[in-house]
């Protein structure tokens, strides 16, 4: 029997007012010929003409995704290895001690990491610019990788691995036929993770580029310091449909075609 | 295991499809084969049909990066990983580049153009002889108010801002040497004043401003006065330009008792790589005509002397923003007081800004 009461709708309600009016109140005045955030005048498509009429830009929207998918893949592949090294691990000490210096990785400020690589890049000599950035991200992404992988890991019954070695299967046998399928779901998962962190990530971008390598949100946070220019509304306000049709896409494939891509549908 | 090799090859395939396109965009847009010029100024500090004119011009591509304080941009270029053939410091941050030897000297021959600026803004403490650094804009430190929030008076004076109903009314703008320098100012000092009872009683005075100050803000500040958050602003003269531009009831005022006259100004970093091109681009800010349209776009005053024609009457005749020097002799620049005078200011100026209301 399923039975809501009216005051949980009116909380909900209550939440995604608070979370999307903010998104609302941008996306409406992204429309305003006025050229201000207040006093709506007339309806323009201007704002998005700008946007996108600006090559500067479309390059700078290019490298977001180039950097987001390469150190997404990347580091998925180093967190795979990761979280079975650590599964590995015999000494239950040596496992927790691992662990910890993994969340140490995700739960520290993106400030002081986004330093710590200037700082390393520098000593280094490696030029800022798109190296930088993509090791930068692969990095602050492995641990996030690791955190996904590893759970569904130690979820595994060890029995199907005795089970495929009782049955001939060599290490690379079992590593590719039984624990990778096994584990799919999960490294799509992290996958994605690291997708969207790479996305939005400025702290640590912000740091380590240069040479006039952008990506797009520190090139919409040194717009928005020029202050009232309406195109950032516009930005992004395709942003946020960009991220929505990529989320409905995410939904659908796990509904309809889930199995093809490993993500959710078996549990 | 098939489906994870595969899923993975297209997301490599898919990344650098999009590397090969970014980089035919790029290559279209000339940002490729080393024709370009790095120009590292402050946000909206340039008007964008320039950099085409210039383009076009020269042949030079020129790729346009923006910091936000001259602390963040002194630190990039320290730095050194990252080529910038011409940055926009202000004055303060020129002499203190030069101690650390992160400028190169400008090849004046290079600079026809540099006889257009007025000779009073050169050869300036910061940067005897002009050395390293070009003028670019300048402008003031003053007060913008509301005059219908302000009960229709007219402000004239640094003192004013003590006026008991002016209560939570004034937003300062967040610099040690600015709101230090008006309070030495209102006192009658210099605001390079390094006598420490001075400094002690511009801070004590400063306290007693406390109940009127609403906010110590940083760039928002133009947003917060042209949207009448409050009715008065400490700010500098460009943004006041641009306040005023927003909101007609408006008005800026350079305080009698005198204030800051500030610099920003077109330098070659250590870090340049196209020693030609920055040359190129500096000259080419400094023709009349260049300068007079950046000027009219950015807001600030233009240094520029012969630019001061193809200005409009309303800009070059305002005298808020192109106040006559002559009359206005009490505009004193920034002095490089030294690290421990520095310092001793950003503590009086720490301690003004966390004490109780």
């Amino acid at each position: 029997m399923k039975r809501t009461h009216w005051w949980g709708r009116v909380y909900l309600l209550a939440v995604f007012a608070v979370m999307y009016t903010p998104i609302v109140y941008l996306m409406y005045y992204s429309f305003n010929s006025g050229g201000t955030m207040h006093d709506f005048q007339s309806f323009t498509f201007k704002w998005y003409r700008d946007v996108l009429s600006d090559d500067r830009l479309l390059i700078i929207v290019l490298n977001t995704i180039v950097i987001a998918l390469l150190s997404a893949a990347v580091a998925t592949i180093l967190g795979v290895i990761g979280a079975l090294a650590i599964y590995y691990v015999k000494r239950q000490r040596t496992k927790n001690a691992l662990l910890a210096l993994n969340n140490v990785l995700i739960v520290s400020p993106d400030v002081i990491i986004g330093a710590s690589f200037l700082l390393l890049f520098t000593i280094a000599g490696i030029k800022l610019g798109f190296t930088s950035v993509l090791l930068s991200h692969i990095a602050f992404s492995v641990p996030i990788v690791v955190l996904m992988v590893l759970p569904k890991l130690e979820e595994m019954s060890p029995t199907l691995i005795d089970a495929a070695r009782d049955l001939g299967a060599g290490p690379w046998q079992v590593l590719s036929g039984v624990v990778l399928p096994f584990l799919a779901p999960s490294i799509w998962a992290g996958f994605f993770m690291a997708l969207t962190y790479s996305l939005d990530d400025f702290a640590v971008t912000f740091f380590v580029t240069g040479n006039g390598f952008s990506t797009l949100s520190v090139e919409i946070y040194s717009r928005a310091r020029q202050g009232i220019s309406l195109s950032i509304n516009a930005l992004s306000t395709l942003l946020f449909l960009f991220t929505m049709l990529l989320v409905i896409g995410y939904y659908v494939l796990s509904q309809k075609g889930g199995r093809m891509y490993g993500i959710g549908g078996r549990k | 295991m098939k489906r994870l090799v595969q899923g993975f090859a297209a997301v490599f395939i898919a990344a650098f499809v999009l590397m090969f396109i970014t980089h035919r965009l790029n290559e279209a847009e000339g940002y490729g084969g080393g024709k370009t010029v790095t120009v590292y100024n402050w946000g909206d500090y340039i008007d964008p049909a320039l950099i085409r004119e210039f383009e076009k011009e020269t042949g030079w591509k020129v790729i346009y990066q923006t910091f936000d304080s001259n602390e963040a941009m002194m630190a990039k270029i320290a730095q050194g990983g990252a080529t910038f053939d011409v940055a926009v410091p202000s004055d303060y941050a020129i002499s203190k580049m030069i101690e650390e030897k992160l400028l190169l000297p400008l090849d004046h021959r290079k600079l026809p153009n540099l006889r257009y600026i007025e000779p009073r803004f050169l050869n300036l403490p910061f940067d005897p002889h002009n050395r390293y650094s070009v003028p670019y804009f300048w402008g003031t430190v003053g007060i913008v108010y509301n005059r219908e929030m302000f009960g229709g008076k007219r402000m004239t004076s640094w003192n004013d801002l003590w006026d008991p109903s002016l209560r939570n009314q004034i937003l300062l703008v967040d610099g040690a040497r600015e709101v230090m320098g008006m309070a030495l100012n209102s006192l009658g000092y210099s605001l390079n004043d390094t006598n420490k009872a001075h400094l002690q009683e511009a801070k004590r005075k400063l306290d007693r401003l406390m109940p009127n100050v609403k906010a110590i803000v940083g760039d928002e500040i133009k947003l917060l006065l042209a949207n009448e958050e409050a009715a008065v602003g400490v700010v500098w003269s460009g943004d006041a330009a641009e306040i005023i531009a927003e909101n007609d009831k408006l008005d800026y005022v350079v305080p009698k008792e005198g204030s800051n006259l500030w610099f920003d100004n077109m330098v070659i970093p250590k870090t340049a790589k196209n020693i030609e091109g920055a040359h190129a681009f500096i000259n080419f800010m400094l023709d009349p005509k260049h300068a007079a349209q950046n000027a009219e776009y950015v807001g600030y005053s233009t240094p520029n002397r012969a630019a001061l024609r193809y200005l409009p009457k309303d800009i070059a005749g305002d005298r808020r923003f192109y106040p006559d020097l002559d009359s206005a002799g009490h505009l004193e620049v920034y002095e490089n007081l030294g690290k421990h005078m520095l310092a001793y200011y950003n503590e009086l100026f720490l301690e003004f800004k966390m004490q109780q209301k």
